[in-house]
């Protein structure tokens, strides 16, 4: 987190990145290692020197003890000064190293432990003298960051297809749309519950959410027309019509828009885990499904026939034609299906909060869409980018309630800013499939 | 390839603000009707000007009253809404013709006021801090429109939008402002002495100063009762300059994030100000129980149904008074007055009733509350 106090590291590894990008294919020369490579690690090894420097000349000035709170009246504290100067100097030996003869396979590891270290010493010098909900600010991380997963699924399943999806925003809109109002309603129905109202609510929602994926497929696939411009007009589209249909029937009728909030979910024995059961185990039903959609998704793209022929159509659309895959009827299911997951990853605003109100979804959509890209077009990178979102996120959060003295709208900017330097840093090249966007024709 | 590429990641910029910027198409042009709940926030109060009579505008025919929101829309039960009460008031009361464009982000606030004064409305009433540019460069260019603006002074920049010393102040141009941080200070004080943690909190929607006031206000609050009972609340969100904020009006997520954060941090007291954002704290107090919120802008246990029961009080802006004193002004005289600020004096702001929760306030505690808005309402008393 230190980081972003100073330009110079930020622009460090992105520069890596482009170079990297521009060129890698360059020398695949097995054994020693290519200019680019030398070049990486270089740039690398400034990195930690800078890091180490930024660290000691502004994570020390605090002094006191960091009260970490963890769950039932548990904590740790850490002392903010002398944790600081033990991170500089452990990052001045890493730079060292890494300047020196680098880390090999385990750059990547080094990378990640040195980054904990920076955040757990910036957390310190946030909160020195002080305390805060360290459990707190992790769980939330997770739960908010739900959306973003389930919109990043949806838009990797059309990807991969090779259909460009900017229309995650409206088709979760969509569902959060559909889902207050649905479950509103059927929760009114004499025989049905609450609970099952509101479930009803969300396969409205999913359907709904599936029939605009379907209108996305039909222009894009049938008429060929540009999947960004018909993305654009579904956003569009969704956006007007549920606002319309928010003042006109909802503020009318706030019985149509009263959903009760899904409380969390506890899963027995894992939920007693201490500090991760907090976090992961106390949640809601929602969070639980992205983790399982994400499992059950990964395994179909990569182990199934399903997934091999989603591969085949999204990189070479012809070669698979030729061996006699069924190209636009594939599509077609990849898309509506990710309309489905995008539509009941609306439903999670009505989940959260119990009703729906304009715009609610707030440019998420355009998060995920983000996600998509920095996960590498994987559903294990779309989470990981996902919780980093989330987690840089709710440290902005916390950063704004424990008087850091830094301005509001600079810890607004951090996690859309740490999130690059963190990709920049980690991700490097990042490339999506081929025939992504372009219309297919079979002969 | 390459440039599909590039075209989609460009597209996907664009497409940001086209989103931003074309939200409101569907609406354009619609006269959204009354929302059915927004008398809400005192109708009991006589703002400012006295001159109330009822009488048709200076050419014999219905005055018009044109209303253009904020971001957050009419339905906002806060703010936008609270205007469009009084404008409902005036069409109820003097037989005004009342009007509605609503923005969906703030490219729309030019377009919306430009449409309204070719349409030729009497007056143009323009909700919130953030039109005032788009009020002001309007008003200077239409010296003979009339316009009236809440939380904000609509001051010609004089080219100048950073420096305030060289505005000038236009006529054409009612300020409808409000002294909302005595109420927040209420609040602030009352919420010191219901709190059992003594960690009490507060956010904003944005960071500007028609948002900060009410925080800086409530923050002042806690103060003086720590000053009065030697107690020591803790104040989570603001301290005096900077502090927690959503971000925008509109993500009522965002609203039960901060919630939930707060109360981890052990705070069992909130006061969102921060719009419909506020709405999300709501749904997390009611969901976890223990946690109660204080209302902002109007009384939000009317307002807000189906989590009235979490609502200490609220902090009354009655916007619909000023709003509705300056339909009248207009009709009686085609101009709508001097620049107002609303204050307990002349019931501009307020404090809502406890409602639910009277019986939990100790006796002793409802006196003190009585007697420092009494204090205010004598000039007795200052917020800061």
């Amino acid at each position: 987190m230190s980081i972003s106090e100073s330009p110079a590291p930020d622009q460090t590894p992105i520069e890596t990145t482009a170079t990297t990008t521009a060129t890698a294919d360059a020398s695949n020369a097995p054994g020693g290692m290519t200019f680019e490579e030398r070049r990486h690690a270089r740039n690398l090894g400034i990195s930690y020197v800078v890091l180490a420097g930024v660290t000691a000349l502004f994570l020390t000035r605090h002094e006191g003890t960091a009260t970490f709170n963890l769950d039932g009246g548990r904590s740790f504290g850490l002392p903010a000064q002398g944790l600081g100067w033990f991170v500089a100097a452990a990052l001045a030996v890493t730079a060292g190293i890494q300047l020196w003869r680098g880390y090999g396979k385990y750059t990547n590891v080094v990378l990640a432990m040195a980054s904990i270290l920076v955040f757990m010493s910036f957390l310190s010098w946030a909160a020195a003298g002080r305390s805060f909900s360290f459990i707190g600010m992790l769980a939330s991380a997770v739960t908010f960051s739900t959306p973003l997963i389930f919109g990043a699924c949806a838009g990797i399943m059309c990807e991969r297809s090779g259909v460009v999806n900017i229309a995650i925003e409206g088709l979760l809109l969509s569902g959060a749309f559909t889902s207050a109002l649905v479950g509103s309603i059927a929760a009114s129905w004499p025989g049905l519950g609450d609970s099952s109202g509101f479930w009803v609510g969300v396969l409205a929602a999913m359907i709904a959410s599936a029939l605009l994926a379907w209108l996305l497929a039909w222009l894009a696939i049938r008429f060929k027309v540009d999947q960004v411009i018909v993305g654009f007009f579904i956003n569009f589209f969704v956006l007007g019509l549920t606002s319309f249909l928010s003042s006109r029937v909802l503020t009318e009728n706030p019985d149509y828009n009263d959903t009760p909030t899904l409380g969390a979910w506890k899963i027995p024995l894992l939920e007693r885990i201490p500090i991760l059961g907090q976090i992961l185990f106390q949640q809601t039903v929602f969070v639980y499904s992205a983790m399982l959609l994400v499992v059950v998704f990964t395994w179909f793209l990569f182990r199934s026939k399903w997934g091999l022929r989603t591969r085949a159509v999204g990189e070479h659309p012809r070669a698979a034609d030729t061996l006699g895959i069924n190209v636009l009827r594939l599509r077609y299911r990849n898309v509506i299906l990710a309309g489905a997951i995008a539509g009941f990853g609306g439903s999670w605003w009505t989940a959260t909060i119990g009703r729906f109100n304009e715009n609610i979804t707030n440019g998420r959509g355009f998060i995920a869409l983000a996600v998509v890209i920095v996960g590498r077009w994987h559903p294990v990178g779309a989470i990981s980018a996902a919780l980093l979102f989330g987690l840089f996120d709710s440290v902005a959060d916390k950063l704004s309630l424990l008087n850091t003295g830094l301005p509001s709208e600079f810890i607004k900017m951090t996690p859309y800013l740490m999130t690059i330097v963190v990709v920049a840093g980690f991700v490097g090249r990042s490339r999506g499939p081929k025939a992504a966007g372009q219309p297919y024709e079979s002969q | 390839m390459r440039k599909t590429k590039r075209f989609a990641a460009l597209a996907l910029t664009a497409s940001l603000f086209v989103v931003a910027a074309c939200g409101d198409d569907e609406e354009e042009g619609t006269t959204t009707e009354a929302p059915s709940d927004t008398t809400a926030a005192g109708s009991d109060t006589t703002a400012g000007g006295s001159d109330t009579t009822a009488a048709a505008g200076g050419d014999g025919e219905a005055v018009s009253a044109c209303e253009v929101t904020d971001v957050g829309g009419v339905d906002d039960k806060g703010f936008n809404q609270s205007a469009y009460a009084g404008l409902q008031q005036a069409e109820a009361e003097i037989g005004a013709e009342i009007d509605l464009l609503e923005s969906s982000s703030d490219a729309d606030y030019a377009p919306n006021i430009q449409a309204f004064m070719d349409k030729g409305c009497d007056v143009i009433i323009t909700v919130g801090f953030l039109l005032g540019g788009a009020t002001a460069e309007a008003a200077k260019t239409n010296p003979d429109q009339q316009f009236a603006i809440i939380d904000s002074d609509a001051n010609d920049d004089a080219g100048t939008p950073d420096d305030f010393a060289d505005d000038v102040n236009l006529e054409n141009v009612r300020a409808l402002n409000f002294a909302t941080d005595e109420p927040s200070f209420v609040a602030g004080y009352l919420a010191a002495g219901m709190s059992e943690t003594g960690k009490v909190a507060t956010y904003g929607g944005i960071n500007i100063p028609p948002v900060t006031i009410f925080m800086t206000g409530f923050l002042n609050g806690v103060n003086y009762y720590n000053e009065q009972k030697g107690t020591a609340v803790e104040v989570l969100g603001w301290d005096g300059t900077e502090g927690s904020f959503a971000g925008n009006f509109e993500s009522l997520d965002d609203g039960k994030k901060l919630a939930q954060g707060f109360a981890d941090e052990g705070a069992d007291i909130i006061f969102p100000v921060a719009g419909p954002v506020g709405l999300g704290s709501s749904a997390y107090a009611k969901e976890v129980g223990g946690i109660r919120i204080i209302g902002v802008d109007v009384d939000m246990y009317v307002s807000n149904d189906k989590e009235k029961e979490v609502y200490l009080t609220s902090v009354l802006k009655n916007i619909d008074a000023a709003v509705f004193d300056t339909v009248t002004n207009v009709a009686d005289s085609g101009d709508p007055g001097d620049d107002y600020v609303g204050t307990f004096a002349n019931g501009g702001v307020g404090i809502a009733d406890y409602h639910d929760q009277a019986g939990d306030v100790p006796d002793e505690l409802k006196a003190e509350v009585e007697e420092l808005i009494a204090m205010f309402t004598a000039g007795e008393m200052t917020a800061s």
